[in-house]
Order: structure tokens, then sequence, then C-alpha cells
């Protein structure tokens, strides 16, 4: 008997091995067919995304101002949801980022102007990631993806651990000094739900940001993702932002 | 606000260098965050230092056994404080176990934590004391412990063979369950860090294995060095075998933790991906005193050394005492460095990887050094309260010492 | 049986334990809490709700046609009135309240319109900039440019 069920064990191991090693060989190609994954603005309706096209900012900072105000971000200069970081390439390779105040005190001009090669702003603000890495380590579920894909912070349940802030790899979460949880950008979300555009979106002069519904065909927003040549940072992090850059240079991070 | 912790941010502004993101300027996980690990650590490290002798035989280390247990428990006790301390808002810290976050490794700490504490360690401590508790509540003259006893007991007095044979029985069970449990504590710890894919300095798949062994480095360390001193109180005499054997289990669990950083440390190293630029200059700045001093030279070689020499060279007792000793301490120092360097080196640098922020430690804030000692001496004193309660020395020695 | 008591009675007081924890779950855990997914769906309307500070475009049009159809025809035309102006909705609710639209006086118009206008290497080179200190130092922007109808 004992020995019988090992035959048997040895043969339905081998067995599936045998399925297994085949199915290997057969389709290596097709395998190639599940990394298609449907976006998911093709279900849900409205599904919000947002667009930076770096070669139109101007380092203004409304956008930084403009946030500020609209959502009571605290005024110091270590608490920003959104804020906007000057790059200066120079020809000995060397890289100078700034952003004094997030960008609200203005940029003073570079030292020797001659050695600069290009220098350009680029807003950055919380990704609203499809994939968000804040999310999956919220011990409570008090960072969440709502419906139409905004990732929020529920003031009322945030334990204040900061976890998140940890996760998060574009730095775009601080812990808020009075309310003591985490905060971070809302998409505008008291805003978009009225229809509005969000704050920044609504200042910025030159249309440098740019945010709209995803799951409509016919917004500016789904030609700018259809159409444009995009980037969007650290996509090794697989976190799939939403929000995506046009003409950002290699030394953004 | 807290107006004089921003304060402390805005100086804190002036000393940035390089460029860092806005929001990274404040250091999330303070001192206590470093604590944390380390007393953890030093429960899996106890424990497992106990399963040597209840799984693994090695009954050389009986005289420890029960100490051990009871360290480990008095530490676990006091573990998940300066998390909640911490917290932005500690009275919500129940949260974590009214709707946990199946992704989150925080969150399954929780129940891992809590199955170690109530299943594991207080089961067999209370099993294995249970004959000696019902024996104390009936001969204990100081009514208050002999009701506490009482409570113990349970109601039953049945210390019959078979119920004694029983309980040994569950014992080495739970045991043998709680070695894993011990490991996965400990691990899981290391995963909070090590599955931080956004910080590079935390996030390697040896995190866990790393923290792992070197708990146990700090677990064996700690028991061996609260024996050591409760022999010198107790005026009684270390038991000589046990210590030569704890140094040698010292020594290996130094070994391999050191062994698994150094792995770690070339791999990255050699594979010198975007971010080795900012982890080179962090390790031979900010952290140079914290983890090549303290934790490398000072905290794993030195002990290295000295516990190897007492394996090759006859020494007498007076000095081999003196080098288990002095290793220990080394080990435990080296062992906070390590977690200092982890959770305090882990956030000096921007995810920008173009600069650094610095690090004001308080001292009379929630979070500042003052609060970090007295939980760090928290453990010590319960576990004072629980020699008190449960001498673990065994009968003769007691005999001896009174 | 009389040799596990010990160990049923600690059994009863895990299952009494275990008990206890899911009553106090019931109650404690918020209703909305898993509606949507895992998090409180009420969050969500709360935030939906807080309060606004920016207008929005077409809040302005109503009171300022003039304004904002010489805007319309201008090279300002894609700029938002409060992207100069401020935020808005306060004025927008109680034109007499205390909030003012923002307005550069003379001597602060350089810099107001320099803000976006003064050259800088790092601006995009087709955004029309010109250096402060060169170009008609002394006169304010408004005497050749209006900013509704700049040229």
């Amino acid at each position: 008997m004992k020995n019988f069920s090992r035959k048997q064990f040895l043969k339905t191991a081998a067995g599936a091995a045998l399925v297994m090693a085949a199915r290997a060989f057969s389709t290596p190609l097709s395998a190639a067919e599940k990394f298609f994954r449907e976006p998911p603005w093709k279900r849900k309706k409205p599904y919000w995304g947002y667009a930076v096209d770096v070669t139109k900012c101007i380092g203004c900072a409304r956008c930084v101002d403009a946030c500020k105000t609209e959502n009571d971000v605290p005024r110091e200069a270590f608490y920003f949801r959104t804020w906007v970081e000057r790059y200066i390439l120079r020809r000995s390779g060397e890289v100078n980022v700034d952003s004094p105040n997030g960008g609200l005190d203005g940029y003073l001009p570079p030292s020797d102007p001659g050695t600069v090669t290009k220098s350009f702003f680029v807003p950055k603000m919380c990704n609203h990631c499809e994939n968000p890495p804040c999310v999956q380590v919220c011990p409570v579920g008090a960072t969440f993806k709502t419906e139409d894909g905004v990732i929020l912070v529920d003031r009322k349940y945030c334990i204040g651990c900061r976890y998140c802030i940890q996760a998060c790899p574009y730095g775009s979460r601080f812990f808020h000094p009075v309310l003591h949880v985490a905060d971070k950008c809302t998409l505008c979300y008291h805003r978009i739900k009225k229809g509005l555009k969000t704050a920044c979106v609504e200042v910025c002069p030159t249309g440098a940001r740019m945010f709209g519904d995803l799951s409509d065909p016919k917004s500016a927003i789904s030609k700018f993702y259809e159409t444009e040549t995009l980037q969007v940072l650290k996509a090794n992090m697989g976190a799939e932002p939403k929000l995506v850059y046009k003409g950002l240079d290699k030394e953004v991070r | 606000m807290d107006l004089a912790y921003i304060e402390t941010l805005r100086e804190a502004l002036h000393k940035v260098s390089g460029y860092i993101y806005p929001n990274d300027l404040e250091l999330q996980w303070s001192v206590l965050i470093v604590l944390y690990p380390y007393i953890t650590g030093l429960v899996a490290g106890a424990f497992v230092l106990a399963s040597l002798e209840r799984v693994f035989d090695v009954k050389v280390l009986k005289p420890t056994y029960r100490l051990s247990l009871l360290v480990a428990l008095a530490f676990l006790l006091v573990a998940p404080l300066p998390l909640n301390v911490h917290l932005g808002h500690p009275e919500r810290g129940i949260e974590i176990f009214l709707t946990p976050h199946t992704s989150s490794a925080m969150a399954m700490f929780g129940f891992v934590y809590l199955w170690y504490l109530m299943v594991v360690l207080l089961m067999e401590v209370w099993l294995d004391y249970r004959r000696e508790i019902v024996e104390w509540s009936r001969s204990e003259t100081f009514w208050p412990k002999r009701v506490f006893y009482k409570v113990l007991t349970l109601g039953v007095d049945n210390i019959s063979p078979r119920s004694l044979e029983i309980d040994d029985k569950l014992g080495r069970i739970l045991t043998v369950v709680g070695l894993p449990s011990a490991l996965l504590l400990h691990g899981y710890v290391g995963f909070i860090f090590g599955s931080i894919k956004a910080n590079p300095w935390w996030s390697t798949p040896l995190m866990p294995v790393i923290f792992i062994f070197s708990a146990m480095a700090s677990g064996i360390a700690g028991v061996m060095l609260i024996y050591m001193f409760m022999c010198w109180v107790r005026k009684v005499r270390i038991d000589m075998p046990c210590l030569d054997t704890i140094g040698k289990f010292l020594l290996t669990a130094i070994i391999v933790a050191f062994s698994l950083e150094m792995l770690e440390m070339l791999q990255t190293v050699y594979e010198a991906e975007e971010h080795f630029d900012i982890i080179s200059l962090l390790v031979e700045g900010k952290l140079f005193v914290s983890m090549i001093l303290v934790q490398i030279v000072m905290g794993s070689l030195t002990p290295i050394a000295l516990l190897g020499v007492l394996q090759l060279a006859e020494l007498r007792e007076k000095t081999r005492k003196f080098i288990c000793a002095l290793s220990g301490v080394l080990a435990l120092i080296g062992i906070l460095a390590m977690r200092w360097n982890v959770v305090i080196g882990g956030q000096f640098f921007s995810k920008s990887l173009r600069g650094f922020t610095t690090y004001k430690m308080e001292f009379a804030g929630r979070e500042g050094l003052l609060s970090a000692i007295i939980l760090g001496l928290l453990p010590l004193a319960i576990l004072a309260v629980l020699l008190y309660l449960l001498p673990p020395w065994p009968k003769e020695d007691q005999a001896k010492a009174s | 049986m009389k040799d596990i008591q010990h160990l049923l009675r600690v059994a009863v007081i895990f299952a009494a334990a275990f008990a206890g924890f899911l009553v106090v779950r019931t109650l404690l855990v918020p209703k909305s809490f898993g509606k949507a997914g895992h998090y409180r769906a009420d969050a969500v309307d709360e935030f939906a709700q807080l309060p606004r500070r920016y207008a929005g475009e077409h809040a302005c049009g109503k009171c300022h046609a003039q304004q904002a159809s010489d805007k319309a025809k201008s090279s300002h035309r894609s700029i938002s009135c409060e992207s100069c102006h401020g935020a808005l909705l306060a004025h927008v609710e109680n034109p007499k309240s205390d909030t003012r639209p923002r307005r550069p006086k003379e001597a602060e118009m350089r810099a107001f319109c320099g803000h976006c206008h003064a050259r800088s290497l790092s601006k995009p080179g087709r955004f029309p900039q010109i250096k402060l200190s060169e170009h008609n130092p002394d006169a304010p922007c408004n005497m050749c440019h209006q900013p509704h109808q700049p040229k």
C-alpha cells in the first residue's frame, strides 16, 4: 500500500512537471500578451488624469501659491502638495537643482551662465499612481484610491504612522503639523467634483498643467495622452503614475 | 502646531546639502523607531536562546532557559510602545486591529505580534511555571503575592504527574511553533523596511534575514549579560560551561549577521545602480562614525576577534568572563548602531537622490532622547518585577542564595 | 479530562477575548468602511465638500464683461483672471466683502509682470521675455501694454 501510494505520488508529480514544462516551451510568445493591461479609465467614468508639459512651464509658481491657498497647506518651506523644481545642466556634466520655497521665493539667476547648456522647470506633485505604493503600505486603510482614480488620505482615520510618506517614491506627502496626519495633493477633489479645474491648473498661465477625464475620448487630456510623447517619473517603481510629462529630460527624478 | 518643532525644521533648512524634495526635509521616523526594531530583536534573540535548550536539547544552557523566556516577555511587552508613542494619533492605533489592511506589512505585524505574545510566549511561560505557581499559591506568606499566584493558577491546582507531562509536551510544541514565530516577528520588522521600494537604502530582500541574525546576536548578548549580572547580584557562581556555550552561539550569530551585511553592501557597490552615488556619500559622510566605526569595527569585528580568541586559546575563567561580557556589550552597542543606520540613515538622503537633510534629536519631547531612554529601560524594570514574581533560578540555586 | 482542566480554562479565556474583540470591532469600525473598498467611503464625500477659495474662470465675466471680452481676444486669453488677481470666491459670493482682487500699484508693476515676463534662461525660449533692467527701466508696464489686451 505504502509503495503504491509513493508510486502514485511520483507519477502525479512527474505528470504535473511535464505539463508545466510543455506549457513553458510551447507558449513563449503568447506570454507577452499578458503584459497588456486595459487601463481602468476604459471601464470607469470619470477617471482623472493629469499631465505636465515641461516645455511650457515658466517657473512662475502661481500653482504652488494657489495650491497652498486653496487647500490651506501650511505656509512653511517644507510642506508642499505641489512644487516647481529648476534644473540647470552644465557643460561639465554638473546638474544643479533647486526649488526655493517650492518656487515661491523665485529663482536666482544661475552663476556662470556661460557654462549652462540647458535649464528648465519641472512641476512636481502627487502622481496619483494607478498602483500606489502609499496605499499598499497604509496599515489601516486611511489612504486609498477613489473609484475615479484619485489618491486621498482620510483625515479622520489616519493614525499618523507616516509609513505612506516613506513609501512614496516622489516625496509628495508630508506630515501635517496641525492635523497630525499624512497630507498630500487631493487633485482638488472638492473642485473637480463640481466641474471646476484644480487650483493649480486654473492659475497656470501657460497651459503647462493639464488635467481631465481620461474616460472621455474627446477630452483634451485623452488627446494629450494619445498623441504626445510622454514619460513618467521613476517608471522602474512600477507605480504607474497617472501624472505624465511631456519633454522630460533624463536628469529629472 | 508645535512652534518649537517648526523652528527646528526652519533651522534644518539651512543645513540641507544638495537638492532634496521639499517634503523630505522632515525626518519622519525618529529615534523611537530606532528603538522599536532593537527591542523586538532582543525578544526574538532571547527566544532563540531559549529554544536552543528546549528544542535542540543544548542541555548546558539550562541555567538561562527560563531567564531567556522572561527577558523575551519583558521586552515584548514594551515593543509596541515606541510605535504607539510615535503615532500622530495614538488614540487611533487600535484601527490596526479593527481594519487591518492586508497588503500592509505594518498591519500584519500587529497580528504576528499578538500571536507571538498571547499564544506563544505567555502560554509557554505559564506552562513552564505552572507547577511552581500552584506550589507558591499554597506556600506564599505575603498575601498580595499569594493572590497573584492564585489568579495565575486559574483556579486549577491539579499538578498531577499526568497533567505536568501534558504541560511539558504542549510547552515543547509551543517552542517548536514559537521558533518560527520569533523569526517571523523579527523578519517582519525587517520586511517593514525591506519592502519600501522607494528607499534604496532599505529596499533589499536581505533586510529581513539581516534583521533576524542581528536580532539573535543582540538577544543572546542581552540574556548573557543579564545572566552574568544576576549571578553577581545573587552572589552565585556563573555556570562556566553555560557561559562558554552562549559565547559560541553569540559568535556564530555575529559572524552570520556581519557576513550578510557585508554581502548586501558588496551587492550595492557592485551593481552600482542609480542610487549608488548618494549611498556612498551617505556611508562615507553622515554614517561614517555610526556605521564604519561603531557598527562594523567596534560592534562586529571586535567581538568576532575577542570571541574567536576565546574559542582558540585556553584562558583562565576570569579572562573568559571578561571577554564574554565585553563582547556582549560591544555587540549590543553595535546592533543599536545598526538599527540607527538603517532607520535614520535611510532618511538622511532625499528620494531626489541628490541631497541630504539633517536630524536633530530632541531631548525632552515626545519623540526625544529622554523618552527613548525611558522606553529602553522600561523592559529592564518589567524584567525585575518578573524576576521577583517568577524567580527563574533552579531550586538548588535558590537554596544556596538564601 | 481532569488533567487538562487548566488548559480548557485557558481556551475559554482565549475564546472570550476573541469574542470580546469581535464585539469591540463591530462597535468601533465606522459604518461606511469597506463599502467601496478598504476605506471609509464617507471620507470621499467629506473631501468633496471642503471649502473652496478660487471661484473659477466663468465667475468673473458676469460683472466684469468688458475686461472678460477684452481678454478673450488677447494673447492673455488662456490665462485665468485669478491667475493675476488672486483667489476670489469670497469676492464673487459677496462683492462687498473685504477680499479685493489683487491689482498691482504702479510702483510694483514691473515686478508683478516680470514675475512671468522677466528674462530667464530657464524659461522656454518662445515665451515672451524682457530684460527688466534694459526694457524702458523707468516706465510702468501698462504705459505701453494693457494687461487685458497686451501687445
